[in-house]
């Protein structure tokens, strides 16, 4: 009962953790970022390859030991999905809509070929399946998607009270997110939430990638629960507050791939039947079979052989085949297009941490080398020059952290101007509202006749969409073109022009 | 300060102005749409301007020679002070009015006995976020509040849509609702370069209460400039040319010590929005008649730009 209690106690915490990370300030978020994600199975995994840090190190090596020694304690006690599931199947049993759980069959082809895929696809270059399926993103999503922009519509809806007693505060804003991205976001959150009432974790043992690869490892876990026959009254409780449904009381076997390490079962045995105890003090199960363990091996095998044999090339020829369209701004930090791709698990933390909603959830504008992985939208905000949150906050290593001074040099696109259709040079009239926003002084303007006409130098252009989304016309006369790779802008040198100091004249010119 | 304020009104007063006592009866009657007049009353400057001191000093001589206080500012009145918050910049950039100025401004309607005294400003690029940042490090934010002023942050809902039938350009604009909600509108900008205008002044800030700005530049900026003062003048322009920016403006320079900064200590002040804007001019070092709002403000006889013709009273500390 005392772990069960912890379990419950513990995960809350984790989760009330997750929706602060989400909806507290830049800060907050980057501080519970470096700590929380990094024991956050993907985040970790990804980061780890892009660009590793010592605790995201740590948090992966923690992750694997643990789930050695103890089984897939993750998917309870860290893994913010789970919880979420553990809330919807707490309510669900509170109001008798799911009275007993019950021992399922193992999809294990389907959960397997699911991992699998996942695999080969991120190894070849698609993170279409990762964006999709991974739990931390997924939950990422939900909050960004669902949970933030009910909170920001009571929260702005609120503030109109004080103003009768003149008190002014500021609204919050959301992202925009495109159609098809919440439909995927609303389609899993309710049918997670649907299926984890109806039959519990079954998400976490069928669909997950992270729970069936834990799964493989919980297989050579250290601890492991056990039924012994000797004490077991058949009287059928571990089954029935079993989420995950691996107890079978038939052959009285617990299929540790899919336990999820809730201890439910622990406290609910009246016999000293159902044990959580060291591998060697039991004899080895004589369940298992040669086929599973042939097609671990071979799994395992296989995946290492790809990642031997792994070719650049393969990657580079899949993300060349998802477009025709040109590709869209990435954050800086995300140093090329093809980088930021295939290491982004599409969390859609930065679009909650970023201050100007610039970076907006895509949808399908990478094509099939990743699924609503975050881009740059200049029609709907720009990219504050003082701001480098995105990078801080990033769990995978897709927007490197980079100092402010750094940024505000990384070129991610350059602004191009189409005098064919800008005011000025169709009306001669002033208009200049792109020159008034650009923060590196990209735009000069020539003076004729007192009119002022707008002239781009893109050495110094640093990409951040202010112009572009200042431009009054419609097509926008100013837009800023991607870099694929981004580049390195040239800092403008002020001229000292003018005098400092008091003015030297005397008296007033009237 | 109270106190010089006072025996400067009665000196008015002894000299015998006849408008002097009217303006002292209309205080008692609370009749404040004469004092919405755009005119100076008889024999008060139409325009002051002072110079070498610090903003508070400056703005407590120029409102004296402006009359005192009272001539804008009556007992239970309502205030809004418009100041130019329109950048991210800290003060010494001189894109946004200076902090100190803009608190002198807020403390004097209070002591003349304003109920209320709001400070707004809608920034150049309106997103949340943004806006923070431009109210945060213009330090403005901070030195109104302290002067107890209500600081209002721009949201969509504030604004309400109005006809300009004599715009020749920009036929409506929506203006936030403190312009029409409140009794008083005191138009506070900073003088510097502007890429896109040549300068911002006074006119230019009053884009600051409206949301369809980019109508304006889409349509012609100088002329919706222009048109805009049609449907509402401020009651008093007071322009900060203590630091003026001399190039790359209205964002200017990002860092702590800019090169193109003129310290001028200088301000403006005049119910005339054109006659304040063509006096800024001058001080900037340009003529009014290159800059083409101001002209066709001219034209349009919203105010007068012929310095000349104005009665100035200048003094420098």
């Amino acid at each position: 009962m005392r772990l069960i209690k912890t379990r419950i106690v513990f995960s809350t915490f984790i989760f009330t953790l997750f929706i602060l990370l989400f909806f507290s300030g830049e800060k907050t978020a980057s501080l519970l970022s470096s700590v929380l994600l990094s024991f956050q199975f993907v985040p970790a995994l990804l980061k780890v390859i892009s660009n590793p840090g010592i605790l995201v190190i740590t948090g992966l090596i923690f992750l694997l030991v643990i789930t050695l020694l103890f089984g897939r304690v993750y998917c309870s006690f860290l893994c913010p999905l789970g919880v979420m599931q553990d809330f919807s199947i707490a309510l669900s049993r509170r109001f008798g809509w799911l009275k007993n759980h019950s021992f399922q069959k193992p999809l294990g082809w389907l959960r397997y070929s699911i991992l699998a895929l996942t695999i080969a696809l991120a190894l070849f270059g698609s993170f279409v399946l990762v964006n999709l399926l991974d739990p931390y993103s997924l939950t990422g999503r939900i909050i960004n998607h669902v949970l933030e922009p009910a909170f920001v519509w009571l929260y702005n809806t609120s503030i109109e009270i004080p103003k009768f007693f003149n008190i002014y505060l500021f609204q919050k804003e959301t992202a925009y997110i495109p159609l098809l991205a919440l439909v995927i976001t609303l389609l899993f959150f309710l049918s997670i939430l649907f299926v984890s009432a109806r039959y519990g974790r079954l998400y976490c043992n069928t669909v997950c990638p992270v729970g069936s690869l834990l799964g493989l490892i919980s297989r050579f876990s250290i601890f492991k629960f056990t039924l012994d026959e000797d004490h077991c009254t058949q009287c059928l409780r571990c089954e029935t507050v079993c989420k995950a449904g691996c107890i079978n009381p038939d052959d009285k076997t617990i299929d540790m791939t899919r336990c999820v390490a809730c201890f439910n079962c622990v406290a609910a045995c009246p016999q000293p039947a159902i044990k959580y105890q060291h591998a060697s003090s039991f004899k080895t199960q004589n369940k298992w079979s040669a086929q599973r363990r042939g097609f671990v091996i071979g799994s395992v095998a296989a995946i290492f052989s790809v990642l031997l044999v792994f070719n650049d090339r393969t990657r580079a020829a899949i993300a060349a085949t998802r477009r025709n369209q040109k590709p869209p701004a990435t954050p800086p930090g995300a140093v090329t297009l093809r980088r930021f791709t295939q290491s982004c698990s599409a969390c859609h933390l930065c679009v909650s941490a970023c201050p100007t909603k610039v970076l907006t959830p895509s949808f399908f504008e990478y094509g099939a080398a990743g699924l609503m992985q975050p881009l740059m939208d200049f029609e709907k905000s720009f990219c504050d020059y003082e701001c480098n949150a995105c990078g801080k906050v990033c769990p995978t290593g897709a927007i490197q952290p980079l100092p402010l001074e750094i940024k505000k040099l990384v070129q991610i696109g350059k602004a191009e101007i189409f005098e064919e259709i800008c005011v000025v040079y169709v009306d001669h009239n002033n208009c200049g509202a792109c020159g008034e926003v650009c923060p590196t002084h990209v735009i000069s303007f020539i003076d004729k006749n007192n009119i002022l006409y707008p002239k781009v130098d893109t050495k110094y252009c640093i990409g951040c969409g202010a112009c572009q989304l200042v431009c009054p016309t419609t097509p926008k006369s100013i837009i800023v073109e991607p870099n694929e790779v981004h580049q390195t802008a040239v800092k403008y040198r002020h001229r000292r022009r003018h005098r400092r100091g008091q003015d030297t004249q005397e008296g007033f010119p009237f | 300060m109270t106190d010089e304020n006072k025996t400067n009104r009665r000196e008015f007063l002894k000299k015998g102005l006849s408008l002097g006592l009217i303006a002292g009866s209309a205080t008692i009657l609370g009749r404040p749409d004469f004092l919405l007049a755009q005119n100076a009353p008889q024999g008060l400057p139409d325009l002051v301007a002072v110079r070498n001191g610090e903003p508070d000093a400056l703005f407590s001589k120029g409102i004296e020679l402006m009359g005192g206080m009272n001539q804008f500012v009556k007992k239970g009145q309502t205030v809004v002070v418009k100041p130019n918050i329109g950048f991210p910049r800290l003060p010494q950039a001189a894109a946004t009015t200076n902090p100190l100025l803009v608190k002198t401004i807020v403390e004097r309607c209070y002591a003349a006995g304003a109920r209320r005294v709001y400070v707004f400003d809608n920034v150049v690029l309106p997103t949340s976020a943004n806006a923070r940042n431009c109210y945060r490090l213009s330090g403005i934010e901070e030195a109104a509040k302290a002067a107890r002023a209500i600081v209002v942050p721009v949201d969509d809902f504030s604004y309400r849509k109005v006809e300009i039938p004599d715009g020749k350009t920009l036929k409506t604009a929506e203006v936030h609702s403190l312009i029409f909600d409140t009794d008083v509108f005191i138009n506070v900008p900073v003088l510097k370069h502007h890429s896109s205008a040549h300068l911002s002044i006074a006119m230019k800030n009053l884009m600051g209460i409206i949301k369809n700005r980019m109508e304006y530049h889409l349509t012609g900026l100088d002329q919706c400039i222009t048109d805009f003062c049609l449907y509402r003048k401020p009651d008093l322009n007071i322009v900060d040319a203590y630091r003026v920016m001399m190039s790359h403006g209205p964002s200017g320079q990002n860092v702590e010590n800019p090169t193109n900064v003129q310290v001028k200590k200088t301000i403006l002040l005049s119910r005339d929005i054109v006659a304040v804007d063509a006096a800024a001019t001058k001080i900037f070092g340009r003529e009014p008649e290159e800059i083409g709002y101001i002209k066709m403000a001219h034209a349009q006889k919203i105010g007068n730009m012929n310095l000349k013709e104005l009665k100035i009273v200048t003094f420098a500390m």
